[in-house]
């Protein structure tokens, strides 16, 4: 009883999963080609009696013409050698070629996949052997195999499908294993595991269907060498001589002469037919592929849309007198365009300046616009962000309008970046010296030669790293090193702002201190200004002089370090400090924000905080606040703060 | 059912082996991930264990889920030695110890629904006799969970959720077993600070609604005040100090512990202070150092330090730290 109960459920979730995938499939212009040249193929096997003119199986066919006519109303395709029509014997022998292909590439996709599953899943003895034999087969060549084979038994059709499946597993069988060797060491089935779950039950609910996506790409190409495979065999005619392929239309052909009497024909269409469906799975194959294998993902760094065409905004903020000031971002706002649906508001009027070797902390949870912020000021974002307003001035030049030319030659240079996690962006086959001394030479060609060396061993020394790991590997580096060398790179060309994208978030606390502690020397000793992207308040506390705190895309609140931690106006601020742990008081309970921040494609029509605010009231939830100056540096966006002025 | 004996672990050890140093030494290095733990879980307790990458805090974890086999020592559960049992006798204790991973991103699997995930575990376990049940019971975890109304995310996937709501999952999966104890693995490190103090204080609320006790492993000893009832600090493998949570924090009197008290951000910059903060990193657990582990990064280290490994030693009922420098 209980199967039947718990069956019907997942069907549904089956259906659903259909659906997603025709959605984005329908986007794939090559995979619908494909699959459109198949649906031609296959209703044509299907319905042979009813299209073709004549019955290619009874004798009557043999009465229709005289040999090698050429293609006429009558006969479309001409006759062959014994005279039956070429159109015929194309339709009926689609079925065939069909039939091969289809019942071939089941078997090796059986035999592939059991193995490759085991193989990849189990590991150990089982994987060297399987896998061992795997390879054996692939040395060996199929075709002249397949022919010794076929040529010894009878070759009849269930003797080629079963040769032609039991050679063809090979390929498979690796994909498969490499899959699963992949999908086994990832996290969710470690936690089947500890749930109780044994084997069975893990490679049928959480292997397969990660693997089924590849398998069924695998499958599609496995078809069209089984159909090609079928045409060579004919072709030598080793084919069934009782069912007529196009593989032996075309041996007939070109065994009786076709070449010679000038009947192109003859050799054409088969030829067509064969080539039609092996393109058509190709692309097939290819189009699955693109919308099922997710390491086929665009990169998310692709250079992005041109900015928008804006008015010049005159600067609104005063320099302050000391300090260089490097960087003024005014108002600056990014949209990501979304195909069909309104533009998201991804960030909405940012401005904020930074003098030389000042540490600015920009604040916000996951989703709140900082990356997109950062981002932005190099112009990297992604293909689908556009800046639409604002301004970036670095050292006076707009950066949104400067041409990519003059761009790249501040990227890296003057201005360059530590990314999120960048630690496992190095290169493992590349000592780090080596990959250091690449982006000098990268981005200084003028560099002299004999002198990036020196510069190596003078940056590592500066993060930190004794000289004599130059030539480690990264994966003889620890994570917080790997960090420190990626830090290193970004200081290879002298530039006067660094952007640190969550630098330490990954990071053990002794190590995220050893991480706070070096950027804080730098900053000091070469007069670095650094923007320091965080989710973490305490981090920022550390080492920030001022810090911008945002909300779903807009400031909350821009304050000095020390205005932020004991005078914040802003229900926001004010709650992600209550949010965190207190060592002073270890017995406080901690308080958190109820609720998430607002999905940027739709966000509330008031304060976007609003919803999530204790404080709230009407007007909140009507009308956005604007960037209120609370004092000469303190700046917070909250009805609040004008209430009380 | 007297509290010692609900969980005791005694004497643990794993090693890995790290294979030959070259292909003519006879020896092979071994990776010292555990290296003598002894300690005991009360009913409904919480215990925070605090180290570095490579403290042994994870593998230590595998241990208890019985998904490693421990190299020496007993791990005893309600007065039964767990530590060797075979997968069928396995199946049973699974139901009441249960593991809440790191990273919520990765440790659900993404071609599930929100529904299938909670349910797994019941199938697994052939628990409920019918779909009624087994929904009733999936719609508790989830509320218990915090995952309200449960229906509007039944058959969402993993992707379309949040950080905070994904890792709310993993522990609705894991309370639909109705465990004894959890075993969270960092579970708040990879979410942001506003909502790492939701899923604390859901932990916090279970153990006291659902009595069940809690094994914390955090990197971050600033998280675990407000939390949890005793702390143990591990280093290379081993407890350097174990008590209260009020004595590990406000009296630490290991130099790692008080070098980890040190660096936790404060988030006041008026209240900048010194940070004690050690120099490499963790030692390889291959060769571990003589002597006392710490002494190579240890800040007051003395010169037996290095040739003299320090016991625990007792500093109240409770308190317990392994350094040189309390041998009176």
């Amino acid at each position: 009883m209980e199967s039947t109960i718990s069956h019907t459920e997942p069907k549904n979730q089956w259906l659903i999963r259909l659906q997603n995938f025709w959605r984005t499939f329908r986007k794939n212009g090559i995979g619908l080609v494909g699959l459109a040249m198949l649906v031609v193929i296959i209703t044509m096997a299907v319905f042979a009696p009813w299209i073709a003119p004549y019955d290619s199986s009874s004798s009557a066919a043999f009465e229709v013409g005289d040999i090698y006519m050429a293609p006429s109303a009558a006969h479309l395709f001409g006759t062959d050698d014994a005279g039956q029509d070429i159109f015929s014997n194309f339709v009926f022998g689609s079925r065939i070629s069909l039939t091969v292909g289809f019942f071939a590439a089941f078997i090796s996709i059986i035999i592939g996949g059991v193995l490759g599953l085991v193989a990849g899943f189990f590991g150990g003895r089982w994987e060297n052997i399987l896998m061992r034999f795997t390879d054996i087969m692939l040395v060996i060549p199929d075709l002249p195999l397949m022919v010794v084979i076929v040529a010894l038994t009878k070759p009849s059709l269930y003797n080629i499908i079963f040769v032609i499946g039991l050679l063809g597993w090979t390929t498979t069988a690796r994909v498969v294993r490499s899959q699963t060797l992949a999908v086994k060491s990832r996290k969710f089935v470690l936690r089947a595991r500890a749930v109780g779950a044994g084997n069975g039950h893990i490679i049928l609910h959480h292997i397969l269907p990660l693997v089924m996506p590849i398998l069924v790409v695998q499958a599609v190409l496995v078809v069209s060498l089984a159909i090609l495979n079928e045409s060579t065999l004919s072709f030598l005619g080793l084919g069934d001589p009782t069912a007529l392929s196009w593989g032996q239309m075309l041996n007939y052909a070109f065994g009786r002469g076709a070449m010679s009497t000038g009947a192109w024909w003859a050799l054409f269409f088969p030829g067509i037919g064969i080539v039609w469906v092996v393109l058509g799975l190709t692309l097939l194959g290819q189009g699955l592929e693109q919308v099922l294998n997710p390491r086929l993902d665009a990169h998310h760094l692709m250079p992005s849309r041109p900015t928008l065409q804006k008015e010049h905004v005159e600067s609104d903020q005063e320099r302050v007198d000391s300090g260089k000031v490097l960087l003024e971002v005014q108002h600056l706002s990014i949209n990501y365009i979304n195909e069909g649906n309104p533009p998201a508001r991804a960030v909405e009027d940012i401005s904020f300046t930074l003098k030389q070797g000042e540490l600015i902390g920009l604040v916000g949870e996951s989703g709140c616009g900082k990356t997109t912020l950062m981002l932005s000021l190099l112009r990297l974002l992604p293909s689908a962000g556009q800046i639409v307003d604002g301004s970036v001035l670095f050292n006076g030049k707009d950066l949104t309008e400067v041409s990519d030319e003059e761009l790249n030659t501040i990227r890296w240079k003057d201005i360059s970046i530590v990314f999120q996690g960048a630690m496992n962006a190095l290169n493992p086959v590349r000592t780090v010296g080596d990959q250091i001394a690449e982006a000098i030479t990268r981005h200084m060609h003028d560099f002299p030669h004999e002198k990036v060396q020196a510069r190596v061993t003078e940056l590592l020394d500066l993060v930190g790293i004794a000289a004599d790991q130059k030539d480690h590997y990264p994966h003889q580096y620890s994570g917080g090193m790997r960090q420190r060398a990626m830090i290193a790179m970004a200081l290879a060309c002298d530039p006067q702002v660094i952007i640190a994208d969550e630098p330490t978030t990954a990071l053990d606390v002794m190590i995220q201190a050893q991480i706070l502690e070096l950027l804080d020397g730098l900053r000091k000793r070469l007069g670095l200004a650094i923007i320091f992207v965080t989710h973490d308040l305490g981090v920022v506390a550390e080492i920030c002089d001022k810090v911008l705190v945002m909300y779903g895309g807009v400031t909350a609140e821009y304050a000095d370090v020390d205005t932020i931690y004991n005078e914040a106006r802003h229900p926001y601020t004010q709650e992600l400090l209550k949010a965190f742990p207190d060592l002073t008081k270890p017995k406080k309970k901690l308080s958190s924000i109820p609720g998430y921040p607002p999905r940027l494609d739709a966000l509330p029509a008031g304060c976007r905080f609003a919803p999530r605010c204790l404080l709230a009231f009407e007007r909140c939830h009507t009308e956005q606040p604007i960037l209120h100056t609370v004092g000469d540096t303190h700046f917070a966006s909250c009805h609040l703060v004008e209430a009380s002025k | 059912m007297s509290k010692q004996q609900f969980l005791e672990v005694r004497g643990l050890k794993k090693y890995f082996d790290a294979g030959r140093p070259s292909l003519f030494s006879r020896e092979t290095r071994l990776v010292h991930a555990v290296d003598d733990v002894s300690f005991d879980l009360r009913r409904s307790e919480v215990l925070a264990l605090v180290g570095e990458s490579g403290c042994g805090k994870s593998t230590l974890s595998l241990l208890l889920m019985g998904l490693e086999e421990p190299t020496a020592g007993t791990i005893t559960f309600e007065g039964r030695d767990v530590t060797h049992l075979k997968d069928s006798e396995r199946k049973g204790l699974r139901r009441k110890i249960q593991m809440i991973f790191q990273d919520p991103y990765e440790s659900l699997n993404p071609t599930q629904t929100i529904e299938e995930i909670i349910n797994e575990p019941l199938l697994v376990h052939g628990i409920a006799k019918n779909k009624k049940e087994r929904d009733e019971r999936v719609k508790k975890a989830m509320e218990d969970a915090g995952l309200k109304p449960a229906e509007v995310y039944l058959s969402r996937f993993p992707h379309e959720l949040s950080g905070g709501q994904r890792q709310r999952v993993v522990i609705a999966a894991a309370l639909v077993l109705e465990p004894e104890i959890l075993l969270a693995d960092e579970p708040v490190s990879m979410l942001d600070v506003s909502i790492r103090a939701e899923i604390i204080n859901l932990l916090a609320e279970l153990r006291i609604t659902r009595q069940i006790a809690v094994i914390f492993i955090t990197h971050d000893l600033g998280s675990v005040g407000f939390f949890a009832d005793r702390v143990a600090v591990m280093y290379l493998g081993r407890i350097v100090e174990i008590g209260t949570v009020l004595e590990v924090l406000e009296k630490p009197q290991h130099p790692y512990t008080k070098a980890l008290l040190s660096v936790i951000p404060v988030p006041n910059p008026r209240l900048r202070h010194e940070r004690i903060i050690l120099q490499g990193e963790t030692p390889n657990p291959i060769d571990v150092p003589t002597g006392c582990r710490f002494h190579p990064r240890c800040p007051v280290a003395m010169a037996v330090c290095k040739d003299s490994d320090p016991r625990s030693i007792k500093l109240s009922k409770t308190h317990s730290a392994a350094c040189l420098l309390l041998v009176k």
